[in-house]
C-alpha cells in the first residue's frame, strides 16, 4: 500500500529525471536533425537529406580524423591501462609519506586546466626538439588519462584481500601467476572501468588535442574547431549521430539483463563504470550475448583501425608534399587530382587564423611545403626570413594570374618573389533589407552606419584585430595600417563605444548567422557572397542579403601560397602552385570556394552573370580608397592587441 | 620490494610529461623574450583587461558551479533512491552525451539559444515574447553547466550511492523528520563528493575558453580566451605562461579551501 | 498491569511477489524482553522494520499503547532501533552521535550533556566524548549504538542481530550487558537474532519464526523442553528427532521398543514424531536399558563427551554424557519419560516443507 506522499514524491522525481535528460539531449537531438537537413546552415531548414551521410563516407578528412580519433582513444587508454595499474599496485603497498607524495602528482592533471596541461606540454614538445604530431598527441592523452585509470583501480585494489595473493603463493604459484590468476580478477572491474574512462576523456578531448596536435594530423575535436570558422560541414553532423547511436546500441545491448529479483536499496553499489560493466551476473545466455556484443564492438573497431592502415600504408609514395592551408579552403577533389597526376602523396592541414599559422611556421617542430597565409603575414614571414623565394620556371601557368594582381602583392613581397596569388577580396557590410526596413535605417554605405543606435544588438563584427581596427580607422578616415598611436586610440574608444551595438564579434559565421536572419548587419568577407545569395533562393528567404563596400574605402586582401624557408619538398610545392594555377583546376577552386580567383584563365571560363557580379569582383576602380594590409612589426602588433584586449574585455 | 619498482614507468612518465612541461611553465613564466628574469607576466593581471578577464571567470565558473550542485544534488538522490540496478543505466545515460563531441555539443546549444533559434522559435509558437539568449553570460554558464553536469552528479552519486540504508533510517528513527535527515546525515556525508565534484566543475569552467568563444560570441574575454590567445594568435608565450600561473594560483588556493571541508580524503569521482 | 506495549494485527507483508510475512499476529507486553527467533528469511528482521516504521505492511495494523501507527513516519513513534550494522554517523564525534536525537528533540545543552555522560557510562564507555566512530572497535561501536538509542528513552528498543558481527566472547559479555540495560532502564526490547543460543539466555519471550511464520511462541524453557514441532525441535538446540507409534497415552514405541512417556490424547497406535535431547539419554550397560546399540563416534566437547551410538535399526542417536564409553563398546539407551517430547506428526506435507526445510 503506498501514501499518496511517496506517490508524490515519485511522480516529482520522475519529472525531475525528465527534465534533465531533455537538458543533456536538446543539443544532441538538435545535432541528429541538422544531420538530415539540405542546407548547411545551422538555423534554416532546407528539405530533408541523406546526403551528408554519404558524403562522410567519402571524405577522406573525416574518415582519417575518425580513424585517428579512434586509434588514440584506445591505445591511449589501453597503455594508460598497463602503466597505471602497475603504478597502483606499486602506490598500494607504498609506506604512507611516499603513498601521499605519488598521488599528489597522480591528481595535478586531473586538477590542473586542460589548457594548462596542452600548453606545458607544447612548451615541452618544442623545447626538447620532439616534432608535433600523432604521437605527441598520443603522449599527451596517456599524461591525462593514466591518473583515471588510478584512481579507479586504487580503490579496488584496497577491497581486495591481501591474504588471498598470500595464499595462491602459498599453494605454490609464482607472484606473477599469482597476482594474475588472483589479484587481477579482482580489480579487473576497476581496470575496465578506468579503460572505458580514459577511452572517453580521449574521445571528448579538445583543449590538449589542440595545442599538441601537428601537422597534417586531427582528431574529430581537431576538424570540427577548424570547421567552426567557415561554418561546420553537416556531414560532421551525420558522423556523430552514427556514433551515438553505435554506442547507444552497445550500451543497451551490454545492459539489458532479464528481469531479477530486485536488490534490496542499500546493497553497496560500487564505482559507476564498473556498476554496469562486466562484473555483473555470472554465465546465462544474456552474459554471452553481451560478451558477443562486446567481443564484435571490439572485433569492429580493429577491424576498421586495420583496414584504414593498410589503405594508409598502400598510399604510400616516396614522394610527399606538406600542404598547410586555411580550413575548407579548397575543392577536395583538386588535392585528389594532383595526387593522380603527378604520384605526389599530399598531407593536408589546415589552420584558423594566420596569427595560429605563424607560431608552428616559426617554430618549426612542424615543417610545411607550402602555406596559405594572408597578405602582412606573408610580409611578416619575408621579414624574419623565413620564406624561400620561389623558382618560377617550374610555375609557367604564373602567367595566368592577372597583372593587377601580381602589382597589389607588391606592397607585401615587393619583388614577387616569394609568392603566388591564391584568393583574394575585399571586407564589407552585409545587410539584410527587411531587418533593415522594420527598424526603419538605410542601407548603410559607410562604416560609420555600424554605431546607429538603432542596430542594437543587430550588428555582426569581424572577431579579429586588425579587421575590427580596419572597421573603426576607415571610419575615422585614417589609413588602416597606421602606427600612430593616438589614432589608434581614437580607434579603440570607437569600438569600445559600439561594443553595447554588437550582437557578437565572430569569424566566418557571419555567413551563417546572416542566411539565419540572426542580425541585421555584419562585416563579412566578399568571398562568402556568391554563396550566400545562393543559398538565399534555395532556402526561399523572405528577405535579402545586399553586400555594400563602404565609401572610405576598405581591406583589400589577398591569400598567396609561399614555401617557407624550411620546406622539405620545394620541387613538389611549385608543382603544386603551378597545378593550383592552371585554369581549369583555378576555375574548379573557385566554384567550391567562390573566393575572387585572380586567375584570369579562369574567369574568362565563368558565366558572364558571375562576372560581373560586383560584389565578387567589383571594379578596380570602386577601390582606390582600399589599402592592402601590412605587417607593421613586432612591437606595433603588440599596441594593436593590447588595445584590441581592451575593447574585448571592456 | 619488486611492487614498488612497478611504479617506475609511471613516475618517469609523470616526470617526463607533468612536471617539467609544468617547471617550463614557470620558466616562461618569470622570463621575457630575451630570456632575462622579470615579474612582468606574473604582474600582468593587475590589468584592468586582465583583471577583469580574471574576475569574469571567477563570476562565471562560481555560478556554473553552484548551479550545476543544485541540479546534481536532488539528481543524486533520486538516483540513488532507483537502486543499483536502474541507478547504473541512468548514471550511463549521462555519460553517453559525452561521446558526441565536445565542440558539437556547444554549437548545437548554438542552434538552440539563437535568435531565430529553436528555444525562440517554441517561445513564439506558444506566442511568448522571444528571448534575448545568445552571446550573453548566462548564455555561457549555460554552456559551462552542460558540459560540466556529469562530473558534479557522479561523484555525489557515488558517495550517496556508499551510505547505508541504515544510516538514513537510523536518524528517522531518533526523531530526525526528512529535512533534519537531510541536513545533519546526508548533506555532511556526501561532503567528499560535492568537494571532487565542484573540483571537477569548478577547474574546467574557470579556464575554458571554447565555451565563452561559441556562446558568447566572443564578447565576453575570459583568463582562459586570454591565455589561449597570448598562445596561439599574440604569440607572447611568456605573458600566456605567466597568466597561465596566475589562473593555477587562484585554483590551488581554491582547492585549498575545499580541502580543509574534505577531512578524510574520501572524495573519489569514479 | 501488563497491558500488550506492541500489537500485530494480520500483518502481511511481500517483496517482488514473494510472501515474506503472511497474516502475522504478535502481542508483546509492557516490560519484556522478547525475541524474535528463526533461519535468514524467515521474516524476522522484516517484522522489526514493520515496527519501526521503515516498511509499511500490506496489509494488517501495527497498535502501539493501543494505538495505531501503521502508517506513522519512523520519526514519530516513540520507540528507538539498534541496527545490525551500527549504522553509526561516521561524521560525527561518539558524543554527536549519542546527543543527536536530544538534538532533534531540542533539549538544552546541559541536559544533552547530562545525558551522554549517563549513556556512556551505562555502556561502559567513559570518556569517549569525543573518540571518532572509526576509532572504536566493533564492540564498542556497538555499545554507542546503544547508548545513541537508549538516551531517549524510549519505551520500545528494537535491536537487529546487535551482537551478530562480533566474536564469541565480546557476544557474551554484550549478552549479559544487554540484560543488565534493560533491567536498569525498564524498556521493552524486542530482539532479532538467528541465534538459539542468545535467545535462550536474555529471553523473556521467544517468537520462533519460519517462512513467514510463527511456528512457536513461549518461555526460553519452554520452547526448549516442549517444542511443539519438529522444526522449532530440531531448531533450538540440538535433538534427536526420530518417528515413532503412539500405543495409548504415556507409552509410545520408537524402532520397535517401548517407552514411557508423560504425554497423554495423541490417540491409540497414532504414528507421531519422538523429539529426545542428546543429555537426556543414560548410557547403561547392555540390558538394562530399552534400546540397544553401539558406540559409534567419540568427541571430547570438556564438560561432556559427546558420543553417536547406533541402533540395529541404522539410527544415530546423539548423546551428551559425563560418563565415557569407548568406540565399539555395546550400550543400552535408557530415557526418562519425562524427557520424552511426543510431537504430531506434520498434517499436510505443506507443513511438512516448513518444518523440514531451512
Amino acid at each position: 500500500m503506498k501514501t499518496k506522499l511517496s506517490l508524490f514524491k515519485k511522480i516529482l522525481s520522475d519529472f525531475y529525471l525528465v527534465i534533465i535528460l531533455i537538458f543533456l539531449y536538446a543539443p544532441i537531438f538538435t545535432m541528429m536533425v541538422l544531420s538530415f537537413n539540405t542546407s548547411k546552415s545551422r538555423t534554416q531548414w532546407g528539405g530533408f537529406t541523406l546526403g551528408w551521410y554519404s558524403q562522410m563516407l567519402s571524405d577522406p578528412n573525416i574518415l582519417s580524423a575518425l580513424y585517428n580519433t579512434l586509434l588514440i582513444a584506445f591505445v591511449s587508454a589501453l597503455i594508460a591501462c598497463i602503466l597505471g595499474t602497475a603504478a597502483a599496485i606499486a602506490i598500494n603497498s607504498m609506506k604512507p609519506v611516499s603513498r601521499t607524495i605519488v598521488m599528489g602528482i597522480t591528481n595535478i592533471p586531473m586538477l590542473n586546466a586542460d589548457i594548462v596541461t596542452g600548453i606545458s606540454l607544447m612548451l615541452a614538445f618544442i623545447a626538447f626538439g620532439i616534432s608535433l604530431g600523432f604521437k605527441t598527441i598520443l603522449i599527451a592523452h596517456i599524461t591525462f588519462n593514466i591518473p583515471y585509470v588510478i584512481l579507479s583501480v586504487m580503490p579496488k585494489l584496497k577491497q581486495t584481500d591481501k591474504s588471498t595473493y598470500e595464499a595462491a603463493m602459498d599453494l605454490g604459484a609464482s607472484p606473477i601467476y599469482a597476482f594474475f590468476k588472483v589479484v587481477f580478477p579482482d580489480i579487473l572491474p576497476g581496470v575496465l572501468s578506468g579503460f572505458l574512462l580514459a577511452f572517453t576523456m580521449s574521445l571528448d578531448d579538445f583543449i590538449i588535442t589542440h595545442f599538441t596536435r601537428g601537422a597534417g594530423i586531427n582528431t574529430l575535436s581537431t576538424l570540427i574547431y577548424s570547421q567552426v570558422r567557415r561554418g561546420i560541414q553537416p556531414s560532421m553532423y551525420a558522423l556523430s549521430t552514427v556514433i551515438f547511436l553505435a554506442v547507444l546500441i552497445l550500451l543497451l545491448i551490454t545492459n539489458y539483463r532479464p528481469k531479477q529479483k530486485k536488490v534490496l536499496p542499500g546493497a553497496d553499489s560500487s564505482s559507476l563504470a564498473a556498476g554496469s560493466g562486466p562484473e555483473k551476473e555470472g554465465p546465462g545466455i544474456y552474459s554471452k550475448l553481451q560478451k558477443a556484443a562486446m567481443g564484435a564492438a571490439a572485433v569492429l573497431i580493429v577491424a576498421a583501425v586495420g583496414f584504414v592502415s593498410i589503405k594508409n600504408y598502400s598510399l604510400k609514395h616516396s614522394d610527399k608534399l606538406y600542404v598547410y592551408n586555411w580550413g575548407d579552403y579548397i575543392d577536395q577533389e583538386v588535392i585528389e587530382l594532383f595526387e593522380e597526376e603527378t604520384g605526389i602523396q599530399v598531407t593536408y592541414d589546415m589552420f584558423e587564423t594566420n596569427e595560429e599559422m605563424y607560431p608552428v611556421i616559426e617554430a618549426g617542430a612542424v615543417t610545411y611545403d607550402v602555406v596559405c597565409p594572408s597578405d602582412y603575414m606573408i610580409q611578416k614571414m619575408i621579414e624574419n626570413d623565413m620564406l624561400a623565394e620561389i623558382n618560377f620556371d617550374n610555375v609557367p601557368n604564373i602567367d595566368q594570374i592577372g597583372p593587377e594582381y601580381m602589382e597589389m602583392s607588391r606592397s607585401f613581397d615587393p619583388q614577387n618573389k616569394y609568392s603566388v596569388p591564391y584568393c583574394w577580396g575585399t571586407v564589407g557590410i552585409l545587410y539584410n533589407t527587411k531587418r533593415l526596413e522594420e527598424l526603419g535605417v538605410d542601407p548603410p554605405d559607410s562604416w560609420m552606419d555600424l554605431w546607429d543606435p538603432a542596430l542594437k544588438g543587430e550588428i555582426l563584427m569581424q572577431d579579429s584585430v586588425r579587421d575590427a581596427f580596419m572597421v573603426a580607422l576607415k571610419g575615422l578616415g585614417y589609413s588602416m595600417n597606421t602606427t600612430n598611436l593616438d589614432e589608434l586610440t581614437q580607434a579603440k574608444d570607437l569600438l569600445i563605444a559600439q561594443k553595447p551595438l554588437v550582437q557578437a564579434y565572430v569569424i566566418d559565421q557571419v555567413r551563417d548567422k546572416m542566411i539565419g536572419g540572426e542580425a541585421a548587419v555584419g562585416v563579412i568577407y566578399s568571398g562568402e557572397m556568391l554563396y550566400i545569395q545562393e543559398e538565399v533562393k534555395n532556402l526561399g528567404l523572405d528577405y535579402s542579403l545586399e553586400y555594400v563596400v563602404p565609401k572610405e574605402g576598405t581591406n583589400l586582401w589577398i591569400d598567396s601560397w609561399v614555401i617557407p624557408a624550411n620546406a622539405q619538398n620545394k620541387e613538389n610545392a611549385e608543382k603544386w602552385i603551378n597545378f593550383l594555377c592552371r585554369p581549369d583546376i583555378a576555375l574548379r577552386n573557385f566554384e567550391y570556394i567562390t573566393y575572387s580567383t585572380p586567375n584570369q584563365g579562369a574567369f574568362d571560363l565563368l558565366d558572364p552573370e558571375i562576372q560581373e557580379n560586383k560584389a565578387v569582383f567589383p571594379d578596380m576602380k570602386s577601390l582606390t580608397n582600399s589599402e592592402v594590409y601590412r605587417y607593421l612589426g613586432d612591437e606595433d602588433d603588440q599596441v594593436y592587441n593590447e588595445l584590441w584586449k581592451e575593447v574585448k574585455s571592456y | 620490494m619488486s611492487k614498488k619498482l612497478l611504479a617506475g614507468p609511471y613516475l618517469l612518465w609523470m616526470i617526463g610529461f607533468t612536471i617539467i612541461p609544468l617547471a617550463l611553465i614557470v620558466y616562461y613564466g618569470f622570463t621575457d623574450r630575451s630570456g632575462a628574469f622579470t615579474l612582468e607576466n606574473i604582474l600582468a593581471i593587475a590589468t584592468a583587461e586582465h583583471a577583469k578577464a580574471l574576475w569574469l571567470s571567477l563570476a562565471l565558473s562560481l555560478t556554473a558551479t553552484v548551479v550545476c550542485l543544485l541540479l546534481a544534488f536532488p539528481l543524486a538522490m533520486v538516483l540513488r533512491s532507483r537502486g543499483r540496478g536502474a541507478g547504473g543505466v541512468i548514471v550511463f545515460i549521462f555519460i553517453l552525451p559525452m561521446w558526441m563531441n565536445f565542440l558539437l555539443r556547444t554549437l548545437a546549444w548554438q542552434t538552440l539559444l539563437e535568435k531565430n533559434g529553436v528555444i525562440n522559435g517554441i517561445l513564439s509558437a506558444l506566442h511568448l515574447p522571444s528571448q534575448n539568449l545568445i552571446n550573453t553570460p548566462g548564455a555561457i554558464v549555460l554552456g559551462m553547466v552542460y558540459n560540466f553536469l556529469p562530473f558534479m552528479v557522479l561523484p555525489i552519486y557515488n558517495v550517496l550511492s556508499k551510505i547505508d540504508d541504515n544510516t538514513i533510517n537510523a536518524a528517522r528513527d531518533l526523531g530526525a523528520n526528512s529535512l533534519q535527515t537531510f541536513l545533519y546525515v546526508l548533506l555532511p556525508l556526501s561532503v567528499p563528493g560535492i568537494i571532487s565534484g565542484i573540483t571537477m566543475v569548478f577547474v574546467p569552467a574557470l579556464t575554458t575558453f571554447v565555451i565563452s568563444s561559441l556562446l558568447g560570441g566572443s564578447k565576453i574575454l575570459l583568463i582562459g580566451n586570454v591565455i589561449e590567445q597570448e598562445f596561439t594568435r599574440g604569440s607572447n608565450w611568456n605573458l600566456g605562461s605567466g597568466l597561465s600561473l596566475v589562473m593555477m594560483v587562484f585554483i590551488l588556493l581554491s582547492m585549498a579551501m575545499l580541502a580543509k571541508y574534505d577531512k578524510n580524503g574520501e572524495g573519489s569521482t569514479f | 498491569m501488563n497491558q500488550p506495549l506492541i500489537d500485530l494485527q494480520h500483518i502481511s507483508k511481500s517483496f517482488d511477489g514473494t510472501m515474506v510475512l503472511d497474516d502475522l499476529c504478535l502481542t508483546v507486553k509492557e516490560n519484556s524482553f522478547v525475541t524474535l527467533l528463526g533461519p535468514s528469511g524467515c521474516g524476522k528482521t522484516t517484522t522489526l522494520r514493520i515496527i519501526g516504521g521503515f516498511e509499511s505492511p500490506d496489509q494488517g495494523k501495527v497498535l502501539f499503547d493501543g494505538q495505531d501507527i501503521t502508517h506513522l513516519p519512523p520519526n514519530k513513534r516513540q520507540l528507538n532501533t539498534v541496527f545490525q550494522k551500527y549504522a553509526l554517523f561516521t561524521h560525527m564525534t561518539i558524543a554527536e552521535n549519542i546527543a543527536f536525537g536530544l538534538k532533534i528533540k531540542n533539549k538544552s545543552k546541559s541536559y544533552i550533556q547530562d545525558k551522554i555522560r549517563y549513556a556512556l557510562k551505562l555502556v561502559n564507555l567513559e570518556g569517549y566524548e569525543n573518540r571518532s566512530v572509526d576509532s572504536l572497535s566493533g564492540g564498542q561501536q556497538q555499545r554507542i549504538a546503544i547508548a545513541r538509542a537508549i538516551v531517549n528513552e524510549p519505551r520500545l528498543l528494537l535491536l537487529d542481530e546487535p551482537l551478530g558481527a562480533l566474536d564469541l566472547k565480546l557476544r557474551q559479555d554484550m549478552q549479559y550487558e544487554l540484560i543488565r540495560l534493560k533491567n536498569e532502564l525498564g524498556i521493552t526490547f524486542i530482539y532479532v537474532t538467528h541465534d538459539q543460543e542468545e535467545a535462550l539466555t536474555m529471553s523473556d519471550t521467544i517468537v520462533v519464526m519460519n517462512q513467514g511464520y510463527i511456528q512457536q511462541m513461549g518461555t526460553p524453557e519452554s520452547i526448549y523442553n516442549e517444542p511443539e514441532n519438529a522444526f522449532v525441535a530440531d531448531f533450538i538446540g540440538d535433538s534427536n528427532i526420530v518417528p515413532g507409534i503412539m500405543i495409548r497415552d504415556e507409552l509410545v514405541e520408537i524402532f520397535g521398543a517401548k517407552f514411557a512417556c508423560v504425554d497423554k490424547g495423541f490417540g491409540n497406535n497414532t504414528p507421531v514424531d519422538v523429539v529426545i535431547r542428546p543429555e537426556d539419554i543414560d548410557l547403561v550397560e547392555p540390558g538394562q536399558g530399552t534400546l540397544s546399540g553401539v558406540v559409534t563416534h567419540l568427541i571430547f566437547k570438556g564438560v561432556h563427551y559427546e558420543m553417536e551410538v547406533t541402533t540395529p535399526d541404522g539410527f544415530e542417536w546423539l548423546v551428551h554424557s559425563t560418563d565415557l564409553f569407548p568406540v565399539g563398546q555395546k550400550v543400552d539407551i535408557h530415557v526418562d519419560p519425562f524427557d520424552i517430547q511426543i510431537m504430531n506428526k506434520p498434517a499436510s506435507e505443506d507443513e511438512e516443507a516448513i518444518g523440514v526445510n531451512e
